[in-house]
């Protein structure tokens, strides 16, 4: 979404460039070149650009994407741009494919709003939802090397050292089913904080959830990205070259993100996982290089979940336009989304 | 002269036929399809509005008939009052059909050890009845 000037944009282009100059020792010789603002997505507004300074060492070129938190944007309540790039600090060290993190300002003071500097990955990130992104998902999953990374990428977040990383400032889940409630209660309070009538189907889908939350105890924790899936990874030379959007990361049950995976939720027109992958090849090759077994009645149970999510995500989204906080008419479409999405809540508790 | 849910359809052709496609800028263009989309949704609800209100009112009267049947002084006040709200959603027009269902189910949730799990489940299944029709009438417009 865009609703900045074009004066604005060339305004705030100034105050990225004086901000990197200042972060990089580079002073006046600091350039930003091939400077886009990229449109997908209604978190954070994002910008990428490459810089190119000169010190005593020589002429430097380097790649930054940029995310502002503009303050109005989908999951403003749960998604924090500090505790991204916290988690991507902590990833630096893992074999988890993720953007490195430079710099972290939450002074509104710099550019506006609160921001993240990270290193511009190459890649693409086509939507799935998409005619071109599904042929892209199509034509890589018929060469079959993108599905492998695609999964090989779960297996490395779901076995990185999350302690030794320093991530669970992100909250570890006790014993049971806490991991469970948790979520259940997070997404709930998003649901409260959208000032909406709650459909009596989304008081039973959470009422069903709470009273049914099973124990995740089998696994070990595992630090789940909570929404992975295709158009949240970059791709590059048909692998996974990132994953983006660390928008809901939580230290829990691995097979948060697995059911994730398997859900309808993510494909089209297709059964391959998220337009991508066979379904049997996912589990298959999950499942040994995690040593994780992948429970699928636990997987039902979060199919509910991200039905609930998905719901209380709409619901936000077209709270946001509805309460004059953000402009942007897509936010407000979203409030027809939300009896699509009861529709799978309520099919899979058998209504 | 035209209906409501005929103008507003007719908008929306407009302006994803007519002005969208027209639009140079990016966002601006979005928005004028967006606008196409969200006018032809509110043309289907407007149109199915009041046969869809009638039947919502109906299904939860025979609800809240059939589920006070099945309770009694033991059970719950809050549960009863539910149940008596839903119940009077055709004689009284301020009944708010939504809101008076989703207290019913927070009721049931809220009184469910009480209940027991087998009246439990059988309320509740009584209850997804109706919740099942109202959202296929909302879906015929939503989808």
């Amino acid at each position: 979404m865009s609703t900045t000037s074009t004066t604005a944009e060339g305004d705030l282009e100034g105050r990225i460039r004086d901000y990197l100059a200042g972060k990089l020792g580079a002073g006046s010789s600091l350039a930003l070149r091939d400077v886009q603002r990229i449109a997908v997505g209604w978190s954070h507004e994002t910008w990428l650009f490459d810089a190119t300074w000169t010190d005593g060492a020589g002429t430097h070129t380097e790649g930054y994407c940029l995310r502002r938190d503009p303050g109005n944007a989908l999951l403003r309540e749960l998604s924090d741009l500090g505790v991204q790039y916290k988690v991507l600090l902590g990833l630096a060290g893992t074999d988890v494919p993720a953007p490195r993190a430079y710099f972290f300002e939450d002074d509104p003071a710099i550019l506006g709003a609160p921001f993240l500097v990270m290193e511009k990955v190459p890649g693409v990130c086509p939507s799935p939802w998409g005619r071109q992104g599904q042929q892209f998902y199509a034509e890589a999953a018929a060469r079959g090397v993108l599905p492998l990374s695609f999964t090989d990428a779960l297996i490395a977040l779901h076995t990185c050292d999350w302690r030794s990383a320093g991530l669970d400032f992100l909250g570890v889940p006790g014993a049971g089913n806490d991991f469970c409630r948790r979520e259940v209660a997070t997404w709930k309070s998003l649901i409260e904080q959208a000032e909406f009538d709650v459909d009596p189907i989304l008081t039973d889908t959470i009422g069903w959830l709470e009273a049914n939350a099973p124990a995740t105890d089998a696994r070990p924790l595992a630090l789940v990205h909570g929404a992975y899936r295709t158009g949240n990874v970059l791709v590059h030379d048909d692998r996974v070259s990132a994953i983006l959007d660390w928008e809901t990361p939580v230290i829990g049950d691995p097979l948060y993100d697995v059911a994730y995976v398997l859900s309808e939720l993510n494909r089209e027109g297709t059964e391959l996982l998220s337009n991508l992958v066979d379904r049997d090849t996912f589990i298959s090759r999950y499942e040994a290089g995690t040593g994780i077994e992948i429970d699928l009645s636990v997987c039902d149970y979060y199919h509910v979940l991200y039905a609930m999510r998905s719901a209380a995500f709409w619901m936000s989204a077209s709270g946001l336009f509805s309460t004059g906080r953000n402009p942007d008419l897509r936010l407000a479409r979203t409030a027809w989304s939300v009896p699509v999405v009861l529709n799978q809540a309520a099919r899979r508790l058998g209504y | 002269m035209l209906s409501e849910d005929e103008l507003l359809g007719r908008m929306a052709q407009i302006l994803r036929r007519d002005i969208g496609p027209s639009v140079e800028d990016g966002f601006a263009k979005t928005q004028a399809f967006m606008a196409g989309v969200i006018l032809e949704k509110l043309s289907g609800q407007l149109r199915h509005a009041a046969v869809h209100d009638r039947d919502d009112r109906a299904d939860a009267a025979r609800l809240g008939t059939e589920l006070g049947g099945a309770l009694g002084p033991d059970d719950g006040e809050a549960l009863r009052a539910a149940v008596a709200t839903v119940g009077r959603a055709v004689e009284d027009p301020d009944v708010a059909v939504g809101p008076a269902l989703n207290e019913l189910v927070r009721q049931l949730y809220a009184e469910r050890d009480r209940l027991g799990g087998e009246r439990f489940t059988a309320l509740l299944q009584r209850t997804r009845r109706t919740l099942r029709a109202r959202l296929d009438r909302q879906l015929e417009y939503s989808a």
